[in-house]
């Protein structure tokens, strides 16, 4: 009979093959702090900007772990690589690369270069790879607790700026008020199924077979895991750090958070409302419904009266979740993890363009008001028409890949029933063609306000790259639009449970 | 005997919920923030209580250390250097006190819906009763030994991440107070 330290090192042996994306990231960005750059990168020593490739390169590196991580349930059933895991990574992946090619230039232009903010971007995104395959509502907490907190201090990173440290403290301070709700709402679980089980799949068990008088703990426990995760990816009427926040964070950190922790939170979002809460799902669809309707309407409608390009981005992305929240609405989890996971990726592309092409204009020394879009298409007409391509695939116009994006999860939503939600959804996007095209009527149809032909920056070869990149992928998708759903049906998804982690031996025994 | 005892640790285990819940009503409430730290103090030692009571020594006298003996001290540290009554004439503090009352109510009586079933239904208490060890411990096993368990095997993940997450929070206070950046 093994000894309960080798019992400990048995299992670390087996389950470790599960994180080896994410132990990738956390050493190298604890090595990234060691003053040893000097040493180990003597060539970089002149430029002050040596942060950027390293960190490209690490999460390039972690990409390619993470496809060849093997499926499988690990670490006392808390953590588990699935279809699901390994897709949404994918993306939180790709945001986090998207953001680090953008940052070099605007954090230069700042003087704001330090290591710190890289390192910082590479522990959140290993919180967010671990939030993608967290199956136990205790490692759901944490590590959400991981990535919010680098994105706190990333936000208000400009502490030069008085709105850098204002968006930064109101996003704390919503933020750890979020986390005590889903923190109670969890523990209310926990004491429902008589504390003895936080994993999501027994939990799903437990949940269904309480007693009579404990209806009103479940209820309340899993309304309050819901506002907690409506919280963080800021659905209304949770909502209210996400503008400020958007707009008092450098702009990259704003594409970042745009993207990857939604994708994140919605891999989160569907492991615990389709796998948890699964048998529950009366308790908790009238009150998603209703959230995911909220924010349709209201993001879209307040992006209207936006001035500020980033408000307008916060804005719709917002109503954006509000659309995804019907993907989890789906009593076909499979389906909706595909149809969400779908529109994330063209949101993630779409999403990171127009921001590149927004701190592109600001490397410029443009501004970031709708305004300064005046006359767009004849200064920059290469710039301007991928603007316009961006914009038109996230108002979802045909035949651009937005609106395959939008066309598989409202067709799922309609076959499942939710006529009403995708009523509203079609009427919303509407209403969000208009503020889009707001934009382009700006760029091809106004003129320049003055013509002092700003041209002497030097161009952001990052940005330039990634507008590029992003133009031409979301033509490409647009191609494939139809194939992508045949495509990602291969995918399982939720992979059925395997049989639970080994007990440990007792001491003594 | 035996179930006087037990009853009385359920008693104990209400009575120090209760008081911690007061005192944490005092911490928000109070003007001076001397007395929200004192009233901060007094609602962890009941928490500290409630995990005596509850058997789990090892966490109410980790507690006591943690929360009462370092954290309490480092928040009169920084009440006393931060003077906070230029604010206060400001009025920044409580300008929402009337939209806060009565939502705070509220939730007081919907949790004591919720809960009402839990003290006072027919399995009353059951909720209560302390579970040691999550998975295949036993009552012989101490209680130590109970949380090293927890720590090291069952959450040895949810653990590492929180070690994580320790080192993020250092990094972040040393970003935005470090005053130059190079």
């Amino acid at each position: 009979m093994p000894s309960f330290s080798a019992g400990l090192w048995e299992n670390l042996s087996h389950d470790i093959h599960y994180i080896w994306p994410h132990i990738l990231l956390m050493v190298a960005a604890t090595l990234m702090l060691w003053p040893l750059d000097s040493w180990l990168m003597p060539w970089t020593k002149a430029e002050k900007h040596k942060w950027a490739l390293p960190t490209l390169a690490i999460l390039v590196a972690t990409l390619g772990l993470t496809l060849a991580t093997p499926n499988g349930l690990g670490f006392s059933a808390m953590y588990k690589v699935d279809g699901l895991t390994k897709g949404f990574q994918v993306l939180c992946i790709l945001g986090s690369i998207f953001a680090v090619m953008l940052s070099q230039n605007v954090l230069g232009a700042l003087q704001e270069h330090t290591v710190e903010y890289y390192v910082l971007i590479l522990l959140g995104t290993s919180g967010m790879l671990f939030m993608c395959g967290a199956v136990d509502l205790v490692t759901v907490y944490f590590s959400i607790e991981l990535m919010a907190l680098c994105i706190y201090i990333l936000v208000a990173y400009l502490r030069h700026q008085g709105r850098s440290i204002e968006a930064g403290m109101k996003y704390f301070l919503l933020g750890a008020f979020s986390s005590g709700i889903l923190l109670y709402g969890i523990s209310l679980l926990f004491a429902a199924t008589g504390g003895v089980t936080t994993n999501l799949t027994e939990l799903n068990q437990k949940l269904a077979l309480v007693s009579a008088d404990k209806n009103l703990l479940v209820y309340s426990g899993v309304l309050m895991v819901l506002v907690g995760l409506c919280f963080k990816v800021a659905a209304v009427p949770f909502h209210m750090w996400a503008p400020d926040a958007y707009d008092g964070a450098p702009t990259p950190i704003t594409a970042w958070m745009a993207t990857a922790p939604k994708a994140a939170s919605l891999a989160v979002f569907l492991r615990v409302f389709d796998t948890g809460f699964h048998n529950l799902s009366y308790d908790w669809t009238a009150p998603l419904m209703v959230i995911s309707a909220a924010s349709m309407i209201l993001g879209n409608v307040a992006a209207i009266r936006q001035q500020s390009i980033k408000r307008l981005l916060a804005y719709s992305s917002i109503a954006h979740v509000g659309y995804m929240l019907l993907g989890v609405l789906s009593k076909d989890a499979q389906a909706g993890a595909q149809a969400v996971w779908l529109y994330m990726l063209s949101y993630l592309v779409m999403n990171t363009g127009a921001f590149a092409v927004v701190i592109y204009l600001q490397g410029k020394g443009e501004g970031e008001r709708i305004d300064d879009f005046r006359g767009m298409g004849k200064r920059h007409p290469l710039l301007a028409f991928a603007m316009l391509i961006f914009l038109l695939s996230l108002a979802g116009i045909p035949p651009l890949i937005g609106f395959f994006g939008k066309f598989y999860l409202f067709l799922l939503a309609v076959q499942q029933g939710f006529t009403t939600l995708v009523v509203i959804a079609l009427l919303t996007s509407a209403v969000s063609a208009y503020y889009y095209l707001e934009v382009v009527k700006q760029m091809y149809f106004k003129e320049p306000a003055t013509e002092d032909g700003a041209e002497c920056e030097p161009m952001d070869p990052y940005a330039k790259w990634l507008i590029t990149a992003a133009c031409t992928l979301v033509i490409i998708g647009t191609a494939f639009g139809p194939q992508l759903l045949k495509w990602t049906d291969d995918i399982r998804w939720f992979e059925k449970e395997a049989p639970k982690a080994a007990v440990f031996e007792l001491p003594g025994k | 005997m035996e179930q006087l005892l037990a009853s009385l640790g359920q008693n104990l285990f209400v009575l120090f919920g209760l008081l911690a819940v007061g005192a944490a009503g005092v911490m928000i409430f109070t003007k001076s923030a001397v007395h929200s730290v004192i009233g901060f103090l007094f609602s962890m030692l009941c928490v500290a209580g409630c995990f005596l009571a509850l058997q789990a020594e090892f966490l109410g006298v980790a507690q006591l250390l943690v929360y009462a003996g370092g954290i309490v001290v480092l928040f009169l540290f920084v009440v006393m250097l931060v003077e906070l009554t230029k604010y206060q004439e400001k009025g920044i503090f409580q300008t929402q006190a009337k939209f806060a009352v009565p939502l705070v109510g509220a939730g007081v009586l919907a949790f004591a819906g919720v809960f009402r079933g839990i003290l006072f239904g027919p399995n009353a208490g059951q909720a209560l009763v302390l579970k040691l060890g999550l998975e295949g411990a036993t009552e012989h096993l101490g209680n130590a030994q109970a949380v090293s368990r927890g720590l090291f095997a069952d959450f040895l993940l949810p653990f590492e991440i929180l070690s994580v997450i320790l080192l993020v929070a250092l990094i972040g206070a040393i970003v935005l107070a470090k005053s130059e950046r190079v």
